[in-house]
């Protein structure tokens, strides 16, 4: 399987605060990868470096055998990367299709001369775009919500609905941040599913931030675990479980 | 137009300095505010206006009314204006936060600039329909028993400059005489003269130029700054007031929960500060120091004319000191207005009379682009 | 083929509307036709105006700089121009339109890009400080007619043109909003890290606005400077950017509908109030009074009521009769006083009701009147059906 996201030392740094620390690690075609580590361990910031929201100082990022290190945000959701995120970040006053259709929009090939005038071709690729939104909704079951506010959601369908809006820019890599944070046993359970569903469906890669660690244990096929911005562990979930140094990190170090 | 005339620069700078703590005192109420609010008091700018009038209406109080000035003053009296000026000024700002900003205190940010915007134009527009406005009064100049300079000389002037205008003089006055007698013999008025008469008004007016010039030569040969006795009362108690104001903010209760309440507003709420009460006290003393620089304005700078349109430029010079010298940040204010009084009467030595008002906004656009977060302010960065 | 007729149809419709304004319009008198002039520019102002700040979240406050260069666009080159190039009327003054909203546009270009870096209440200031420095600079050129103006030759009266201005803009805005692409500006609004992460060009997303925006308040003024035959920088002051704000404010930041009618609204109302007759002072007292009642009366309500909606607005009905009648008792009362009794003019009123309006509006309803809703037919039933469902389950 070829190699889909590679980080080759990538550190950041604010001021004299190294958040990552020359963090390195591979993700094949297909992989459901988890993210893990305490507090401040400088996981999200690792999604944001991936996702261009900010410049990594060293060290090389790959994706698809392209180098993506600074690249804009928007290029990157372009490439195939899309997100979600810890502190859920809706269009809160758009109504749940419209978020989706947002998602969708970097597919859109019409231009703004068209959508002013209100042209055919531009009120069929609106048609077309709602459709597929549609189509997601249903996967994320919240097709019944499709006209609500975003808003009124109730917290864990917001987060179902991040993952269709990440889902409409058709990508190839997904990162989830925290996707279960706030959601009960049932819902996590049902994210289990959907997650693996989805991944199945559109032949994704995962990587996901998560802090239950019984969520990602039995969702993710290898872990990496952070702390401090420095790699700790990394392996399959069973030896991530029993690694002395995983244990000390989350626990405190033994006197 | 005088162009870059060096010899002029150092009396500026005083100028520039002494203009710049009357825009650090409004400005400090920006940045006191927005330090606990994050709230643009967009009507800072008319409290200021307010304050002008007060000092006006306790000057006319005192007795120096336009038409029946008394003559004669005395220290008394300009504290008299003084407190009567931060006193309503305060209780203005007081009551605008408690009925203008406190409802909005839970909508978006937006929504309390379009109201502070909303107070200013009532206070502009409302205030016309009862303040003295047309024309515009201004302080009785007798009010202040400081007219005189202290003058400090740089260089002295040259003395043969000096002894070849007072040479001049003797033929200025000469030909004037001269002049004056033609028109007293022939009843003729200085603007139709008749042929015989020009070359009388010709030498007359030669003379007098010769005379200004040289005048103008001699004195500025010689260097001297002059020190306005007023202006240095207003500096001193800028510098006063500004002393409490530390004070008050770094070694008082209600100070240190101001400055907790500005690091955190949520947390310092959680943590027992009453936020109410400390916003209100904000608004006093951001207010107060307002009404005090606008006392000082309309009296010592002279012949300042007050309308209802008085406080909005040097409001929205005040503002650009704040963000200028980091918004929030009180020292930052201090610095901001000052730099902003020396920009602007630089750019006015400069020759560029009419680009006064037009520094304020070039300045602040400047900094938000480069240095958004001012000079002692610290850039925050939005948490993804 | 369905499609192209009901667009022409409506493109028809559009042009019959303005004929009619302009035949009504040729009825009335100069006065009454200057104010549907300068009404349908106000729409147009504010409606362009919102889709930078309600669309795109862009709080910009120096629109009368837009203004101002497309009015100065146009008498410039009206001067330089108008008597070689021999066009009849109506084509001069398309193109005097469309160069007014280009050269407007390149400054909304300008004052797009700090927008890149500035948010909310920064990017107003800096904005608002646009405009004044447009104006500063405007003041000092001698070759435009520095402080004094310039007069603009020929002047045109073409009322329908203004009109067509505004409805254009207005369905640029709507469509707009009813294709992806619309989405786009309103997800920026929303949340430009979260936009950006979806593929969105946050960049060229605002300053395509400013552009759009800024383009047609270039092209008012152009009309504007035609219809006047006169333009000076007084006619472009900060009031003008505020009064502007305020219409898009009231109306509800991001609804088109809510624009266009609190501009008519907003610039008909002042308008009126220059007719009224001079009343002392005590009036004036007593109606402000009767206005903090009703604020306090109406934000208790909204507060503490949950009852049924008939209940509510009964209510709201009380608090209202109970205001007005005190102002009218207070008022002839308070008058007697020596100060309060003085005349004031009611022509002065003009920018206190603004203000008024802006501040009671904050406090009662900061989302604005129609907030983010547009008017159609599916809306009007929603609204009132979710009345009657409000009846059913209270």
């Amino acid at each position: 399987m070829s190699v889909c996201l590679k980080l080759t030392e990538a550190t950041i740094k604010f001021g004299g605060l190294v958040a990552v620390n020359k963090v390195s690690f591979e993700l094949k075609q297909g992989d459901l990868f988890g993210l893990i580590g305490p507090n401040g361990a400088g996981k999200t910031t690792c999604f944001n470096i991936i996702t261009g929201v900010y410049k990594p100082t060293s060290g090389e990022i790959e994706f698809n055998g392209k180098l993506i290190g600074g690249t804009p945000s928007n290029k990157i959701a372009n490439l195939g990367i899309a997100r979600t995120f810890q502190n859920i970040r809706l269009f809160k006053s758009l109504t749940v299709i419209e978020n989706v259709v947002v998602g969708g929009f970097l597919r859109h090939k019409t231009g703004l001369f068209g959508a002013m005038a209100y042209l055919p071709a531009q009120i069929r690729e609106t048609e077309k775009l709602r459709a597929e939104a549609m189509e997601l909704l249903k996967i994320v079951d919240l097709a019944d919500m499709a006209s609500a506010r975003s808003a009124d959601l109730s917290y864990g369908m917001q987060r179902r609905l991040e993952i269709a809006r990440a889902l409409a820019t058709q990508p190839k890599l997904l990162l989830l941040d925290e996707p279960a944070a706030g959601m009960n046993p049932q819902e996590k359970e049902e994210l289990n599913v959907m997650v693996r569903r989805i991944r199945d469906q559109f032949q994704l890669t995962v990587l996901l931030i998560e802090h239950d660690m019984r969520f990602v244990m039995s969702l993710c096929e290898r872990i990496l675990v952070l702390d401090a911005g420095t790699e700790i562990a990394s392996g399959p979930p069973d030896a991530i479980r029993n690694d002395p140094k995983v244990i000390a990190a989350y626990l405190g170090q033994p006197a | 137009m005088a162009g870059l005339e060096l010899s002029t620069l150092p009396q500026q700078l005083v100028n520039g300095i002494l203009l710049g703590s009357i825009y650090a005192l409004i400005a400090l109420g920006y940045t006191m505010v927005y330090g606990v609010l994050k709230l643009i008091n967009f009507a800072h700018g008319e409290v200021f206006m307010i304050g002008a009038y007060a000092a006006l209406f306790a000057s006319w109080g005192l007795g120096y009314t336009p038409n029946n000035a008394m003559s004669g003053s005395n220290p008394i009296n300009l504290l008299i204006m003084l407190l009567a000026s931060m006193t309503l000024c305060g209780l203005l700002g007081v009551l605008i936060e408690r009925f203008a900003y406190r409802p909005m205190r839970n909508q978006p940010r937006i929504a309390s600039l379009i109201t502070a915007i909303g107070v200013s134009l009532l206070l502009q527009y409302g205030g016309q329909l009862f303040l003295p406005s047309s024309p515009a009064p201004n302080i009785d100049a007798k009010v202040n028993p400081y007219q005189d300079n202290i003058t400090i000389p740089l260089r002295p002037v040259d003395g043969t400059l000096v002894a070849a205008a007072k040479q001049l003089e003797a033929k200025q006055i000469e030909t004037k005489t001269a002049f004056d007698g033609y028109l007293e013999r022939t009843k003729e008025s200085p603007f139709q003269l008749s042929a015989a008469g020009q070359p009388f008004k010709k030498a007359a007016q030669d003379a007098e130029r010769d005379l200004r010039t040289a005048e103008g030569k001699a004195e500025a040969s010689g260097l001297s700054i002059r020190l306005p006795k007023g202006q240095m009362i207003m500096l001193v108690t800028t510098v006063v007031l500004m002393a409490l104001l530390n004070f008050l903010v770094m070694h008082t209760k209600p100070g240190r929960a101001m400055r907790a309440a500005s690091h955190d507003f949520d947390a310092a709420s959680l943590m027992g500060i009453n936020v109410n009460s400390t916003i209100t006290f904000t608004f006093l003393i951001g207010s107060a120091l307002a009404g005090a620089g606008a006392m000082m304005n309309a009296t010592f700078l002279s012949g300042t004319k007050i309308d209802t349109f008085f406080g909005m430029l040097p409001g929205v010079k005040a503002f650009v000191a704040a963000v200028l010298g980091g918004i929030g940040n009180i020292p930052g204010a201090v610095l901001g207005g000052i730099l902003m009084g020396l920009a602007e009467t630089l750019v006015v030595w400069a020759g560029y009379d009419s680009y006064r008002d037009a520094i304020a906004f070039i300045v602040l656009i400047i900094v938000l682009l480069f240095k958004p977060g001012g000079l002692l302010g610290s850039n925050k960065v939005e948490k993804v | 083929m369905k499609f192209w007729l009901g667009r022409t149809g409506s493109i028809l419709l559009a042009f019959a509307l303005c004929a009619g304004i302009q035949l009504l319009a040729d009825q009335q008198s100069d006065f009454v036709q200057r104010l549907i002039v300068l009404a349908g520019l106000y729409v147009t102002l504010a409606v362009s105006l919102n889709l930078i700040n309600g669309i795109t979240g862009q709080f910009s406050m120096g629109h009368a700089a837009f203004y101002q260069i497309g009015a100065y666009t146009a008498g410039f080159i009206a001067m330089k121009f108008y008597a070689g190039a021999k066009l009849p009327p109506e084509l001069w003054m398309i193109l005097s339109l469309l160069t007014g909203a280009a050269v407007a546009s390149v400054a909304g270009l300008i004052v797009g890009l700090p927008s890149l870096r500035l948010k909310g209440d920064y990017l107003a200031i800096v904005t608002l400080g646009f405009g004044e420095i447009i104006r500063i600079i405007v003041q000092n050129q001698p070759a435009i007619g520095g402080a004094y103006g310039l007069s603009v030759a020929p002047r045109f009266e073409m009322i329908w043109l203004v009109w067509l201005l505004a409805i254009l803009c207005i369905a640029v805005c709507r469509n707009l909003l009813k294709t992806a692409h619309g989405l786009q500006f309103l997800a920026v609004r929303e949340d430009e890290v979260a936009s950006s992460a979806m593929g969105v060009n946050v960049t060229r997303t605002k300053v395509t606005a400013f552009l759009l925006g800024s383009a047609f308040a270039g092209a008012a003024g152009a009309l504007l400077a035609h219809f006047e035959g006169f333009v000076s920088p007084k006619m472009f002051t900060m009031d003008v950017s505020f009064i502007i704000v305020t219409m898009v404010v009231l109306g509800g930041t991001g609804s088109i509908t809510g624009a266009t009618l609190a501009a008519i609204g907003l610039f008909f109302l002042p308008e009126k109030m220059r007719d009224l007759p001079n009343f002392p002072l005590g009036n004036l007292v007593a109606t402000g009074i009767g206005i903090v009642i009703m604020v306090i009366g109406f934000r208790h309500i909204a507060a503490n009521f949950h009852g049924k909606m008939v209940e509510r607005v009964l209510r709201y009905l009380a608090i209202l009769a109970i205001a007005v009648v005190i102002a009218l008792v207070l008022g002839p009362i308070v008058s007697k006083l020596p100060t309060l009794g003085v005349p004031v003019e009611g022509a002065k009123l003009r920018m206190v009701v603004f203000a008024v309006t802006l501040i009671v509006l904050m406090l009662l309803r900061p989302q604005g009147i129609f907030a983010h809703h547009e008017f159609s037919w599916a809306w009007l039933r929603k609204v009132l059906r979710i009345d009657t469902d409000k009846k059913v389950t209270a």
